[in-house]
């Protein structure tokens, strides 16, 4: 079976070649050899998947294959190696299945663009770089996959570059995740120098047995929760992905949703021997993870894009994660990330459908009473609301709930308080959303409107597809919660990890703790999901439940209670991108002028000054190259004279 | 007087300053080509006086000598030819005047 | 008869006499070269300056290079510079024109070469025979065709050479185009 692990990413990255140097000729059909490089290496890896999951692999028992010595330097050793465990298999699942399917949406989404072999091209390098940082076995290596990705990232927001705001996205993006991966750089280094070796799982060995003081463990897991930061885009480096919202609709849905932007999340995961020897670290994984998502989720109240709203929806989910990994839940992170990345998917495509249905039009105020003209979109994108929102038994209900529980329990009582308050805001901007675009009265422009169809089947289909997973993999894998399938599963991996710890849980108890924890939960989303049926209108004639939309009571209470100034900060997103503007571009610019004007002045000067002198000098000189050649002569006999009497001088005396 | 090697040899440096003043002071190019003249006769001069005083170099000075009166004659041919075809270009035999290398 | 070695009545050398007659000869027909105006008195001057020279050579008990320093230096030297002269020299050249700018200089620069010379030749202990030795013109004639033919070879090609490059030289160009080269 270890043989067809490299498969898995060579798929795609021959497809990537093929598309990229011959998709310009192959026109219409362009997107043919990528779609199906991803099939195949889609069914190579559900097998490789479910043979490391049946097996329980975990830390240093994997499938492991090295194809060749990829550096081999003197003392210094990095292979190509690849290495399969549970935790491997989970996120080959989500990273397959969801690239696959957004593959076959992009074939209608990107049916009339020109560039379109272009842009299954990239999505084919993408998937590769993916696949390459799930499965490698070494930290260099996944630095070669993270960095990949981070390049598909900035060419596919990018990908309709002659739009200067997509341009400027791209920069962004890249720039940002510059800072983050610096971090994980740094670590990478200071793995090396410590321990000698990059191989994780000899890494992970080292860690366990004490290899690396705490100072250097805390140092290190520091600055690999800063790459992971940087990829997950967590406050402080969040603001780049809302922005990357400019890229294509798929590659929002694949890259920004479901797969890299989890990478951070699979880093700390993978790590999570190192991270559990640094407490401290850890806490500050769970503040920054649970701070992202109360902030994100408060901007998202107000944002009017479609695409963005459901942007800062997936840093507050991201942040999730990370809380639970601060807090020690590593399976339910790992739930989530899954969980997440399905119905995100789905209502990303679902987003893409709508935009595609009105016109290339994303602004919600624009929308509404979109539900009768797309229903197969509408009805999926219900589904992946309600699925986010946490309503059971839909799969968001199961991965939240055992983040909140895991909190609650685990004594990280503020985190479960924030979480607590951010389900209930989740639920609240996702049902506003899809009061916006589908409910009460339509804004659309008239013109447009007449065109309004349903998407394409290759559209369609893979929202249904995707909502089958937003229903019932929760069911599937997390029932029963705390010792579902997916626990059996990622036991081997983080059990270790977890009995190092030390940190004892009470069992899951239906009529206990956890029980109530979900049905005060349960409650406060369902309380939300109504308030904002009744602000956004709702209009269901087969249940007969009618409301006129009430948008404009949002901004009449936080007037008047006078909370107007969080309003005002939500919809200008806390000011971060100002601060930034402030701090890198004004500041930094008044900072580079300086040092601009010393390096004109002072270092310019100086050389220009030494240049001046000998230019000077050589003037001044050149009058003694008279030309003439007696003058020559003259010189020569000066010499002579002088050499002679200091012969005299020094030898005879 | 006669009997010395000194004064030869103090005659042929005095006579080799006078060459040397010359080629440094004259400006005529054909001035300076007697002058370097001067200055190989004084040579010349000393290697015979030194044939002459010193046993061991005797012959070999007169064909030393001999060879360097040879070559001065070479010398002189070129020279000449040089300051010719140079009075050809420029119209003036003065050195000073040929200042195409000055600025 | 034969005339003693010295000057009677008074004492001093025959040769002394001859020395200090050809040497202030010498240096006085060297200081007109080198100062004269006319150049064709320089040239003259430097004739005679040749002419004491080789009667110095002839002190020294060396007829041979006495006698080629009569043929070279006079015979043929001298004669291409008065030819040079003449074709070069059309009218005379003014007196402020004789002399460079330099010539303070390098009056200062000959004196000092004069005095170091003295100097070094008088600090100098000489390995000196202490009497003029005869030179056997066959002794000269043996070494000269037998250790010194390969110099002398070179030294005859490289006249042939002189006299080619000395007419490509000053040969005026009169085909082609008839521009001068």
């Amino acid at each position: 079976m270890t043989y067809l692990i490299p498969l898995i990413p060579l798929l795609p990255l021959a497809g990537f070649v093929v598309t990229g140097l011959l998709g310009r000729q192959m026109g219409r059909e362009s997107h043919q050899i990528a779609v199906w490089a991803v099939v195949a290496s889609w069914l190579v890896a559900m097998v490789v998947a479910f043979a490391a999951l049946a097996h329980g692999f975990g830390i240093g028992d994997g499938a492991g294959i090295t194809l060749w010595n990829w550096i081999p330097a003197l003392g210094f050793k990095a292979e190509m190696g690849f290495y399969v465990d549970a935790l491997t298999g989970c996120l080959l699942i989500v990273v397959t299945t969801i690239g696959m399917l957004v593959h076959i949406y992009s074939i209608g989404y990107m049916a009339h663009d020109p560039g379109k072999w272009r842009f299954f091209a990239y999505l084919n390098l993408f998937m590769f770089s993916m696949l390459l940082l799930v499965l490698a076995d070494n930290f260099l290596l996944v630095f070669a996959g993270w960095e990949l990705v981070g390049l598909c990232s900035y060419l596919l927001i990018g990908f309709w570059y002659p739009r200067r705001s997509a341009a400027e996205a791209a920069k962004k993006a890249f720039l940002v995740n510059r800072v983050g991966d610096m971090g994980f750089a740094l670590a990478i280094m200071a793995i090396w120098t410590q321990l000698g070796t990059l191989n994780m799982q000899a890494v992970f060995k080292l860690v366990e047995g004490g290899g690396l003081s705490s100072t250097w463990v805390a140092v290190v897991a520091l600055l690999l929760f800063c790459g992971a930061v940087g990829k997950s885009a967590q406050f402080p480096l969040h603001v780049w992905l809302p922005d990357a919202m400019e890229g294509p609709t798929p590659v929002s849905a694949l890259i920004h949703a479901a797969t890299m932007v989890n990478a951070g999340v699979y880093l700390v995961a993978r790590c999570n021997p190192i991270f559990g020897a640094a407490p401290g670290v850890m806490v500050v994984v769970a503040a920054i993870g649970i701070f992202t998502a109360i902030l994100a989720a408060s901007i998202a109240f107000t944002q009017t894009d479609i695409k963005r709203v459901l942007a800062y929806s997936t840093l507050s989910q991201l942040g999730y994660m990370f809380a639970s990994l601060g807090v020690g839940a590593w399976t339910a992170a790992i739930f989530h990330l899954m969980s997440h990345g399905f119905f995100k998917g789905l209502l990303f495509l679902g987003s893409g459908s709508v935009i595609h249905a009105v016109g290339d039009e994303q602004d919600m105020r624009k929308m509404g009473g979109l539900a009768r003209k797309i229903p197969i979109t509408y009805v999926t994108m219900l589904i992946g609301s309600v699925a986010i929102a946490g309503v059971p038994p839909l799969a968001g209900f199961f991965s939240k709930d055992e983040i909140l529980g895991g909190a609650f329990k685990s004594g990280f009582l503020w985190v479960w308080a924030i979480g607590f308050v951010v389900a209930g805001m989740t639920a609240f901007y996702m049902f506003r959303l899809m009061g916006m675009t589908f409910w009460g009265p339509s804004h659309v422009d008239p013109e447009v409107e007449q065109h309004i169809h349903e998407s394409p089947l290759t559209m369609t289909r893979p929202l249904i597809l995707l909502a089958l997973p937003a229903v019932f993999l929760g069911l599937l894998i997390g029932y029963p919660p705390e010792s579902g399938l997916l626990h059996q599963w990622l036991a081997p991996v983080f059990e270790a990890t977890i009995a190092a710890g030390g940190r004892t849980e009470a069992a899951y108890s239906f009529l206990g703790i956890d029980g109530g924890l979900a049905i005060v939960t349960t409650l406060l989303v369902v309380t939300a999901i109504v308030a904002a049926w009744r602000l956004f209108g709702v209009d269901m004639p087969a249940i007969g439940l009618h409301a006129e939309p009430r948008p404009d009571r949002v901004r009449e209470v936080s007037a008047r209670r006078g909370l107007d100034f969080l309003y005002r900060g939500s919809s200008a997103k806390w000011w971060f991108d100002d601060l930034n503007n402030l701090l890198f571009v004004v500041w930094g610019g008044r900072l580079a002028g300086a040092v601009w004007w010393f390096d004109r002045v002072v270092i310019d000067g100086t050389v220009n000054g030494i240049g001046t002198v000998t230019t000077q000098a050589g003037l001044g000189l050149r009058r003694v190259q008279t030309g003439h050649v007696q003058n020559y002569a003259l010189g020569i006999a000066i010499g002579l004279i002088a050499m002679a009497i200091g012969y005299f001088l020094i030898a005879v005396r | 007087m006669s009997g010395s090697l000194d004064s030869y040899l103090v005659l042929s440096g005095l006579l080799f300053a006078i060459g040397t003043f010359g080629f440094l002071a004259r400006r005529n190019a054909i001035s300076m080509l007697m002058s370097i003249e001067l200055m190989i006769n004084a040579v010349n001069l000393t290697v015979v006086a030194f044939g002459a005083f010193v046993p061991a170099l005797n012959t070999h000075a007169a064909v030393i000598a001999l060879l360097v009166i040879a070559v001065a004659a070479a010398e002189a041919t070129i020279g000449l030819a040089l300051v010719m075809a140079i009075y050809r270009n420029r119209k003036t035999p003065l050195v000073d005047e040929y200042d195409s290398m000055s600025q | 008869m034969p005339i003693g070695d010295s000057i009677p009545l008074i004492g001093i050398r025959w040769d002394d006499v001859l020395f200090v007659a050809l040497a202030a000869t010498l240096l006085v027909s060297a200081l007109l070269v080198v100062t004269l105006r006319d150049i064709i008195r320089c040239g003259l001057a430097l004739i005679v300056s040749f002419a004491s020279l080789a009667g110095i050579y002839v002190l020294l008990g060396n007829p041979l290079v006495a006698a080629t320093q009569v043929l070279v230096y006079i015979g043929a030297i001298s004669v291409l510079v008065l030819f040079a002269i003449m074709l070069t020299q059309t009218k005379n050249a003014p007196a402020r024109l004789v002399f460079q700018t330099q010539t303070l200089a390098a009056a200062v620069a000959a004196a000092v070469i004069a005095v170091v010379i003295t100097v070094a030749v008088l600090a100098t202990t000489w390995p000196s025979a202490g009497q003029r030795l005869w030179t056997s013109t066959t002794d000269v004639a043996h070494l000269l065709f037998r250790d010194y033919v390969l110099p002398f070879e070179v030294v005859s090609v490289l006249l042939t050479a002189a006299v080619i490059g000395g007419v490509y030289l000053a040969r005026r160009e009169i085909s082609g185009d008839g521009e001068n080269r």
